[in-house]
């Protein structure tokens, strides 16, 4: 067409068909070898999960009755004779329930305030680094470490209306709001970044048209802002509860460790939350060879139940999250997360 | 008008929330909560006491049992963070201004897993083999098992293990290889699945089932040789409270050594003081 | 009152409380640092640095100090923590560079090699694995792996091989470190494939423009040009294998020892161990007696600065990222 690229004229016109890719009896050893073993990670990898599911639900259904759930679990010498986890169960969802209770507001008033008005001025940006750097340490932090920091914490006599005191004087500190506390820092890093995000990625426009009709940041933020990450909230909110319900040393170390949950005190939801329990974790932990009680076919059949629930909440991460791709117009190519 | 009902409402909030609050430590204080943690030895033992008492003193009094191991105990009661402690272990210089009560005698059996029919042991074997000088089971006349000997002992905190230790073992230590369970049902656990094992236990917990319990010098571990007095191995299992018990504990405590009913509930398995 | 609060709020007024609660948060954090730091305090008091160091029996020293109450003598606080730092540096270390060999290679067969439906299988393969929890995985290990490696694995020859020293049970260092590898590697599969699939396709292609075949030209290029990422992901997943505690302690065997190279090697795989994490779930119902609170406390305080510095190394290393727009 021009004097720069006569050859381009000449060229022939590319081809519909597929290009001829090198096949791998052409290549070099070491890339055979690589070849063989990205196969074989990726097959032994799906083999090593498919290993474990089903020997969990072989085991799950050698073992779980359905009076399982719904006894409770009882003192006893036999295998037979010491009921179900109904309590443990109830304690998962209890413990669940407190920690995000706790975790939601923390976060969205952390996300909200860091994305809509951490953004002007030297003081305040300061402040949002620090707020922010504090929520990575703690998504960063051990659980263990978040359990044995309130094991002492909660022994400290101002907290005692959160447990109970034993004769002697000595704080017990341990009970379900105190675990639920300690679970919603568990919980916290996840809707804080997914709400960020969510936040950060909403265009300008919509804040400015907002604006332009005369709303206040406030008012734009309750109304416009928060209802469009709705979805990232769920997302979060959901991962922080996958998070919560696997959980085993916080609730170990903080619950009580009592197989039935046992309320204190008198008034009628609030001895509920100072008393002590268990959870589906503990209650695995308990009866495996490690613990105390040496029930494993117990065990199995809540690791069973436990494993259903967090799969269960794994789909409806996914589900959230190809429903939110879709609506903004992207399609998760390759992607994991 | 405006301003009435918002006071009328607040003031019903109010009163609801001190109410709640109120009521809260009223119920709790008609029930005493006495808590316990220590040994795990004598668990079985403490926890059907506590229930006894409990169902002869209804709604007025609670008990919270934990275990952890004698240590632990002893370190709680010290702090303040139980009412009493489990202790399965003598007094020592460590424990000045703690008081001991004592609840029941126990015997501390040698025992093997049951595929080894092991009958008899004298006191040099035993030392030799849980200090680590004898390592195999063919040296040992009368084992069954074969290969090493696997000695399971229990961690530092246990009153079971000072106990065996200086009575059993003529005051030495188990051999630093020995692996080292934390209570008294993992080291049962241990001894069940684990063919050329050996450890130690409290009568009960040997005596259940499951496992070959074996004679010291000719004679067997049980009750009835543990109350005669034939029976080396004997201990004793204590409440201990920080200075003189108090309260509700000073109650259960004198309840467990004068009623009728806990002296039937000892001599089901352990050997009544006194 | 409850008029005010219950009208729209001014800006102002919002933005204080929003930023006070946030605030909240980040003092809570601190707090929390500074309460850990407080705690392990009398440890550094009496030991110094040294109690990261070895010499004596770890056992005995936390023994000693369960004994003691509250005011007990200086010689009770004494402290050579080394087997357990030993354990939680050799577990994680190994756990590591084998979760990174499988990571990079399962990310180069998710991305390049698998045909769509494979890949469709593979990815929630991965996340399933992601989302186990940590007490199951030690369910499994304690009740399926541990048995398998001490009754078909470990012979009466290497049992008597190290009887001075500490008895085999199948619990112990291989079946830590298989199942912690199999923790940590959907961490690192999640990131590695975010960068490959967003490392800029016409960098692969000029390599396979001049010659080298796919596989080669990904080696060649893409995984250069994503090293990055895959530092990132190495270093978060050995934030999350240092934090593991409930599985470690159902299957490594709780023995404050430092597994022996010089054993030979199927023997250094079977000898039990203790990390940080699984002797504070050890000793933590004893930390009533001052001195073992301290020495739990110190562990945990070691614990989170690891943590906390290979978090902040993990972020780091994924700044340079946004340079490539590479999300990660």
């Amino acid at each position: 067409m021009n004097a720069f690229a006569p050859d381009l004229q000449a060229a022939p016109p590319p081809s519909s068909k597929r290009g001829r890719r090198s096949s791998p009896w052409g290549w070099r050893w070491g890339d055979r070898l690589v070849l063989v073993c990205a196969w074989a990670m990726g097959i032994g990898l799906c083999v090593i999960a498919g290993a474990i599911v089903l020997y969990m639900a072989y085991r799950g259904v050698q073992y779980l009755r359905p009076s399982l759930l719904f006894s409770r679990p009882q003192v006893s010498l036999s295998q037979a004779g010491s009921g179900g986890f109904l309590d443990p169960l109830l304690g998962t969802m209890l413990l669940t329930l407190i920690g995000v209770v706790f975790a939601l507001p923390l976060a969205l008033a952390s996300a909200v305030w860091i994305a809509e008005y951490g953004q002007g001025g030297r003081v305040r940006q300061t402040l949002a680094r620090v707020v922010e750097s504090s929520i990575e340490v703690v998504a960063g932090t051990p659980d263990i470490v978040i359990a044995l920091f309130g094991l002492s914490l909660f022994r400290l006599g101002l907290f005692a209306p959160l447990s109970f005191r034993a004769e002697g004087g000595g704080v017990y500190g341990q009970s379900f709001i105190v675990a639920g506390a300690m679970m919603s820092l568990l919980a916290l890093p996840p809707v804080f970044t997914a709400t960020r995000d969510g936040l950060q990625a909403v265009p300008a426009h919509m804040r400015e048209a907002a604006f332009a009709l005369g709303k206040t940041r406030i008012a734009t933020i309750r109304r416009v802002l928060l209802p469009s990450v709705r979805s990232n909230m769920a997302t979060g909110i959901t991962l922080g509860i996958s998070r919560i319900i696997g959980d085993t040393a916080i609730v170990l170390f903080l619950a009580g460790d009592t197989p039935r949950i046992e309320p204190q005190g008198g008034a009628p939801i609030v001895n509920l939350l100072r008393g002590t329990g268990s959870t589906l974790t503990t209650y695995i932990f308990q009866n495996s060879p490690a613990g105390e009680g040496g029930a494993p076919q117990k065990a199995y059949a809540a690791a069973f139940v436990l494993l259903v629930l967090v799969l269960g909440l794994n789909l409806l991460v996914d589900r959230i999250s190809r429903r939110q791709a879709r609506s903004m117009g992207l399609t998760a190519a390759g992607g994991i997360v | 008008m405006n301003q009435h009902r918002r006071l009328r409402r607040l003031s019903i909030a109010a009163a609801m929330g001190v109410l709640g609050v109120a009521t809260a430590p009223a119920a709790a204080s008609a029930t005493a909560l006495v808590t316990i943690s220590g040994a795990t030895s004598s668990y079985p033992l403490v926890s059907l006491l506590a229930a006894k008492y409990v169902k002869l003193h209804p709604h007025k009094i609670r008990f919270k049992i934990a275990q952890g191991g004698t240590g632990v105990g002893i370190a709680d009661v010290k702090a303040g963070s139980v009412t009493i402690a489990d202790v399965a272990s003598e007094f020592t210089s460590a424990d000045a201004g703690l008081d001991f009560y004592p609840i029941a005698k126990y015997a501390i059996c040698v025992v093997t897993n049951q595929a080894n029919t092991l009958s008899n042991l004298t006191p040099k074997q035993v030392t030799s083999i849980f200090t680590g000088k004898t390592k195999q089971w063919s040296e040992v006349p009368g084992a069954t098992a074969t290969g090493p000997i696997e000695v399971f002992s229990r961690t530092s905190v246990a009153g079971v293990l000072t106990s065996f230790k200086s009575l059993l073992l003529e005051g030495k230590s188990v051999e630093s290889s020995a692996t080292e369970e934390s209570s008294e049902g993992l080291m049962k656990q241990a001894v069940e699945s684990h063919p050329s094992s050996i450890g130690f236990l409290s009568n009960y917990n040997a005596n259940k089932g499951g496992l070959n319990s074996v004679e010291f010098n000719g004679v067997a571990c049980n009750q009835t040789t543990a109350a005669s007095g034939q029976y080396a191995g004997v201990a004793v299992f204590f409440e201990v409270t920080k200075g003189t018990a108090s309260g509700a504990a000073a109650a259960f405590i004198d309840w467990i050594d004068k009623s009728p009913a806990a002296k039937k509930i000892i001599a089901s398995q352990w050997v009544v003081i006194g | 009152m409850l008029e005010r609060l219950r009208k729209p709020w001014p800006d102002h007024r919002a933005e204080r409380t929003l930023g006070a609660v946030s605030l909240l948060v980040g003092v809570g954090v601190i707090a929390m640092v500074a309460f850990v730091a407080t705690e392990a305090w009398p440890i550094f008091q009496h030991n110094g640095l040294s109690w990261l160091g070895g010499g004596g029996s770890l056992e005995h020293e936390i023994a000693n100090m369960t004994a003691a109450g509250a005011h007990a003598p200086a010689a009770v606080y004494h402290l050579r923590a080394w087997p357990v730092i030993y354990g939680t540096l050799l577990t994680c270390a190994i756990a590591v560079a084998l979760a990174l060999l499988v990571a990079v290679l399962t990310s180069v067969f998710i991305v390049e090699l698998a045909p769509v439906r494979l890949r469709n299988v593979v990815i929630p393969v991965v996340r399933l694995l992601a989302s186990v929890p940590s007490v199951v995985y030690g369910l499994i290990g304690i009740l399926v792996l541990a048995p398998f490696v001490e009754q078909h694995l470990i012979t009466a020859h290497d049992k008597d091989s190290v009887q001075n020293v500490v008895q085999l049970t199948g619990e112990g260092l291989g079946v830590t470190v298989v199942i912690l590898t199999i923790m940590i590697t959907p961490i690192m599969i999640a990131l590695i494939c975010e960068a490959l699939s967003s490392a800029p396709p016409s960098w692969r292609e000029g390599a396979v423009a001049l010659g080298l075949n796919p596989l080669r030209a990904v080696r060649a290029v893409t995984l250069r040009a994503i090293r990055p990422a895959i530092v990132a992901a190495t270093v978060l997943a050995t934030a999350r294998a240092l934090g593991e505690a409930i599985m470690i302690e159902m299957v490594s065997g709780g023995k404050s020892f430092a597994p022996n190279l010089s054993h030979g090697v199927p023997t250094f795989f079977y000898e039990p161990l203790r990390t940080l994490a699984s002797a504070i779930v050890d000793y933590h119902d004893g930390i009533a007696a001052p001195p073992l609170r301290a020495a739990v406390y110190a562990f945990a305080l070691l614990l989170l600065f690891s943590a906390f510095v290979f978090s902040v190394a993990g972020y780091l290393v994924k700044l340079p990222l946004r340079k490539y727009q590479v999300r990660a």
